[in-house]
């Protein structure tokens, strides 16, 4: 097998424990747009043009609810705001994809991905970034597809009793782990868990999420800096 | 405008602010400057950010536009912790986690 190959597959393996939860995910995302009032050709459109779950449910959710337009879309993007964070902090390891490829490579840009190689594909010798991530896309956004088109046309085929959407937070704590190496890390994760626990049902629109984010950033950088100055006075 | 027309402009502005904000970064990278505090700032964005995903799953659901905790879940999120801590490894984690899920659920529902 050729090495981008091995690669590719590498990538569609690393995804195989996550779909369990992004499937019943795409499953809430297509009922949510049925609820919503729309059919399964908005499903469809939405699931390839936006791609993004947690903004889809937020965006159909708000349009059924008879929000303004402005105010869906305002929050939808508040949501999905963390993937200009995630395509800073992942642009280095795909510099080497020519130009033509990289509007491409920022439209499969999702949590599941970005996690997987930022806590598991950049660690590997033997695979190559760019195709790893192409790989664990592919495994996504087929899933992605299928159960959103599934829940637009049959429902929650999954019942909402077995509490299979918590397979999603299960999954990014099974990644989290190993990042946990150091004080800092630790102390960014302490941060950045208990802004989102006070301020996610507090801010508007979805905006507690990003906020946290930026705090625990923040915190990280603050924690490296002292240090450096502490080991530079030494 | 029609329902159908106003969702469909929903999806096409979304679908193309959201391009816009994951793709542009990368295209831009090697073009633009990229500071040592801008590395330096970028250096916890996954421990953050999957703090970030993993928290308020494990706190709350929503319903009806209200955040309600869930303490089965939270528990669950808790003895999972400890598995990904010890084992590093994904299926486990995921495994004993849903077990636990299912099984406070149960005994929370006998108590309450």
């Amino acid at each position: 097998m050729s090495r981008t190959r091995h690669s590719f597959v590498a990538g569609v393996k690393d995804m195989l424990p996550i779909l369990i939860g992004v499937a019943p995910f795409g499953l809430v995302a297509g009922v949510a747009i049925i609820n919503a009032g729309q059919g399964v050709a908005e499903s469809i459109g939405m699931s390839l043009i936006v791609f993004a779950g947690a903004s889809q449910i937020v965006a159909a959710t708000l349009f059924g609810d008879h929000a303004p337009l402005w105010v869906a879309l305002l929050t939808a993007l508040i949501v999905n705001s963390r993937m200009f964070i995630y395509s800073t902090s992942i642009a280095p390891l795909v510099s080497d994809a020519p130009e033509w490829q990289r509007p491409f490579l920022g439209y499969m840009l999702v949590d599941q991905n970005y996690a997987a190689v930022m806590t598991q594909g950049r660690f590997r010798d033997d695979i190559d970034i760019v195709p790893y991530y192409v790989g664990a896309w592919s495994a996504l956004f087929s899933v992605w597809q299928v159960t959103t088109l599934v829940g637009a046309l049959l429902g929650n085929v999954i019942p909402a009793a077995w509490g299979l959407d918590f397979a999603v937070p299960l999954v990014f704590l099974a990644m989290l782990a190993p990042s946990l190496g150091n004080r800092t890390a630790v102390g960014v994760a302490v941060v950045t868990g208990v802004a989102a626990a006070v301020l996610v049902p507090l801010l508007p629109m979805q905006s507690g999420l990003i906020v946290a984010l930026l705090g625990g950033m923040a915190y990280g950088a603050w924690r490296d800096t002292v240090a450096q100055h502490e080991g530079a006075a030494r | 405008m029609s329902a159908t027309a106003q969702f469909w402009l929903l999806i096409v502005v979304l679908g193309a602010g959201t391009w816009a904000m994951r793709s542009v970064p990368i295209m831009l990278h090697g073009h633009v400057p990229h500071p040592p505090w801008l590395e330096r700032l970028l250096r916890y964005v996954p421990v953050a950010a999957l703090t970030a995903l993993v928290v308020p799953g494990s706190l709350y659901l929503k319903a009806n536009g209200a955040y309600h905790a869930v303490p089965a879940r939270t528990i669950a999120a808790v003895v999972a912790l400890v598995i990904a801590l010890r084992t590093k490894n994904t299926v486990a984690t995921l495994v004993g986690g849903m077990a636990v899920l299912w099984v406070a659920q149960w005994a929370l529902a006998l108590v309450g």
